[in-house]
């Protein structure tokens, strides 16, 4: 019996239907696109990003909801096909609604931006708030709102700033972008300087508006409109077929040059764009909200190890993103002690514990 | 010169360097399908570069590398990826990469923008992880593996990507001698299922042992090219490596063996 068993299975492996035999592997779910494609996802990716878009949407409706001018969640409907009370719908179209939009999209925008470096200098600090790419964006579009209001739109002086930071460091490191180390020693001198220009920008130009120059300096979400959310998703949308298109070699990357190449990716392709890619990204989210610090180099960590799967993953780095500036932003909004305070405080006080962790493991590691 | 042959690789007055000076000069070569071809010399020889230059990794500064007859520089990296596949000496691990994950991405050059899984996918990372007897370790991270385990691991890799031609990079550094031995017994039998091989080795007598055809390099050319017992003689090896020595057939197989005169000091 058992015999005629083993003999039936031998059998069968005998001759296997390759179809039959060849599914995906465990753990792994296979998108079917008809007869053009098949993604692979990963249950585990999958049930993560479904966790944190459930959480991005309740912080959302927490941030609309809370307060003495919460608008209630029944009435959102209705307000959203231009019903409902007047004051709800002022509430929601001038105030909290482009605000959390625009929250949201710098949020994705920095988390992309921030995978994307790091994948491409092979290190968790190679992100673009540790490199200089936030803080020249911001030198950017400061000099562009305040010195010459109106000659430069302050999101194009946003990426000519980024880029003439990224240019610096290129320059300084002598080799480009090829060694994480140095991109990173010479990134943080190319940060401060940013950073010493927008404080003298704003001091020299603009002594009393203090207030309002806290986006330029920290980051802030007060007061965003429908503008600042266009620049943001637009820029989000330009990239997306680009990311669709990077998201694997940019994987293959991290494995060196000379195996990406021969694994039929082109590295110095690859890390050109990409980089165009995060100096974009980067400048848009600036442009709309300031150098908000530390998320494009949190989230992407944060999502690589809720993934667990060795590797980027751009989709999972936007959604951590998205849902730290969300609840960042409640904080400022709610929290009697960060209530009034721009949001990149916030992000700067949980970012920087998070840096000193970072530069403790990578200088034991002997990487720095 | 430009007669029609049937090689599947050829390098043609390759020069190759980094910087103004080269480290291979005007290397002209030719390997034929099937052949199992072992790169040797001292360091620093080039034999490296050559190799990488095969592989595409090398821009050359001067003549041309052809697969199957059509200039390598003209072709996509992809394209490429799909016919020869190159084990590169010492790749970066990604953080927190599984053995599973690892071979996967040698898979990349068969997919496109929609289509990035098969069942021939799964098919070639199952055999690739059966041939190197990893299929135990695909969900244990990388970075946890053996030096052993994990150059068997790399090897899966380059085996998914499913090349008629595999080029190595001196796959058997840093393991002890029963895996550099293992090793090279999973390329003997890849070989004999009919793949090209060409693998930059360090020790002559497994270079011999192994190879249809040696060539041994020395400053940037080749200065032999043949069977391993027309190779590796005395005085070649006296030549090129400078080290005095006889050589003698391997007992066990009949392929030279060099046993060199120094002898140990004394006290």
């Amino acid at each position: 019996m058992s015999r005629q068993t083993t003999l039936a299975s031998r059998t069968q492996q005998a001759q296997p239907a390759p179809e039959a035999e060849y599914g995906p592997p465990p753990g792994v779910l296979v998108l079917r696109l008809g007869r053009v494609g098949a993604l692979p996802i990963r249950h585990r990716s999958l049930t993560v990003w479904l966790l944190i878009t459930a959480a991005v949407l309740g912080a959302s409706a927490v941030t609309l909801t809370i307060g003495d001018l919460g608008i209630s969640l029944t009435q959102l409907p209705s307000l959203l096909t231009g019903g409902g009370e007047a004051t709800d719908r002022f509430v929601l179209s001038r105030l909290r609604g482009p605000r959390l939009l625009v929250g949201v999209g710098v949020g994705a925008a920095l988390g992309v931006a921030g995978a994307l470096f790091q994948a491409v200098t092979r290190n968790p600090l190679g992100s673009p708030d540790v490199i200089g790419l936030g803080a020249g964006a911001g030198a950017g579009a400061s000099v562009a709102a305040l010195i010459a209001p109106g000659a430069v739109p302050v999101p194009l002086g946003a990426l000519l700033g980024a880029g003439i930071a990224i240019g610096l460091v290129t320059l300084s490191t002598g080799t480009g972008l090829r060694h994480p180390g140095r991109i990173i020693v010479a990134g943080i001198g190319v940060s401060a300087m940013a950073q010493a220009f927008t404080h003298f920008v704003v001091a020299f130009i603009a002594r009393d508006e203090a207030t309002s120059l806290a986006t330029y300096l920290n980051g802030s979400l007060t007061a965003r409109d429908w503008g600042h959310a266009g620049i943001i998703w637009g820029a989000l949308l330009f990239c997306l077929p680009v990311l669709l298109y990077l998201a694997g070699p940019v994987r293959l990357g991290e494995m060196g040059d000379e195996t990406s190449q021969t694994l039929g990716a082109p590295a110095r392709t690859t890390r050109t764009v990409a980089v165009l890619m995060s100096v974009l990204l980067s400048a848009a989210a600036v442009s709309v909200a300031g150098p908000i610090s530390f998320v494009a180099l949190t989230a992407p960590q944060i999502a690589r190890r809720m993934a667990g799967a060795g590797g980027p993953s751009l989709v999972l780095s936007a959604a951590v993103g998205a849902l730290l500036i969300v609840c960042a932003d409640l904080v400022v909004q709610r929290v009697p002690l960060g209530e009034g305070l721009p949001v990149g405080i916030v992000t700067m006080a949980l970012g920087g514990i998070y840096l000193g962790h970072l530069l403790i493991r990578e200088w034991r590691k002997g990487t720095l | 010169m430009s007669a029609p042959s049937n090689a599947v690789l050829a390098a043609r007055s390759l020069t190759l360097g980094y910087g103004a000076d080269p480290v291979v000069h005007g290397v002209d070569l030719e390997i034929d399908p099937g052949e199992f071809t072992v790169v040797v010399g001292p360091n620093g020889c080039g034999k490296s570069t050559l190799l990488k230059a095969l592989g595409r990794v090398n821009r050359p500064m001067s003549g041309q590398v052809m697969l199957h007859g059509r200039d390598l520089r003209t072709r996509r990296t992809k394209a490429v990826a799909r016919e020869l596949a190159l084990l590169p000496q010492s790749p970066v691990v990604p953080d927190g990469v599984t053995v599973r994950s690892l071979v996967e991405r040698g898979r990349f050059a068969h997919h496109t923008l929609l289509r990035q899984w098969s069942p021939e996918d799964e098919q070639a990372i199952a055999e690739a992880l059966d041939l190197t007897a990893t299929a135990d370790l695909a969900e244990v991270p990388l970075a946890s593996l053996s030096g052993g385990q994990r150059q068997r691991a790399w090897v899966a890799m380059v085996l998914a990507q499913d090349t008629g031609v595999l080029l190595l990079d001196e796959p058997t550094t840093y393991l002890d001698i029963a895996h550099q031995y293992d090793l090279l017994q999973l390329f003997a039998r890849l070989h004999r299922r009919g793949r090209t091989v060409v693998a930059v080795l360090h020790d002559l007598a497994q270079a011999a042992r192994f190879a249809t055809r040696l060539i041994m390099m020395d400053g940037g050319r080749v200065v032999a090219d043949g069977a391993p017992h027309e190779v590796v003689t005395s005085d070649l090896v006296g030549e090129v490596f400078g080290l005095a020595c006889d050589v003698v057939p391997d007992p066990r197989t009949g392929t030279p063996l060099v046993i060199p005169h120094e002898e140990p000091v004394a006290g």
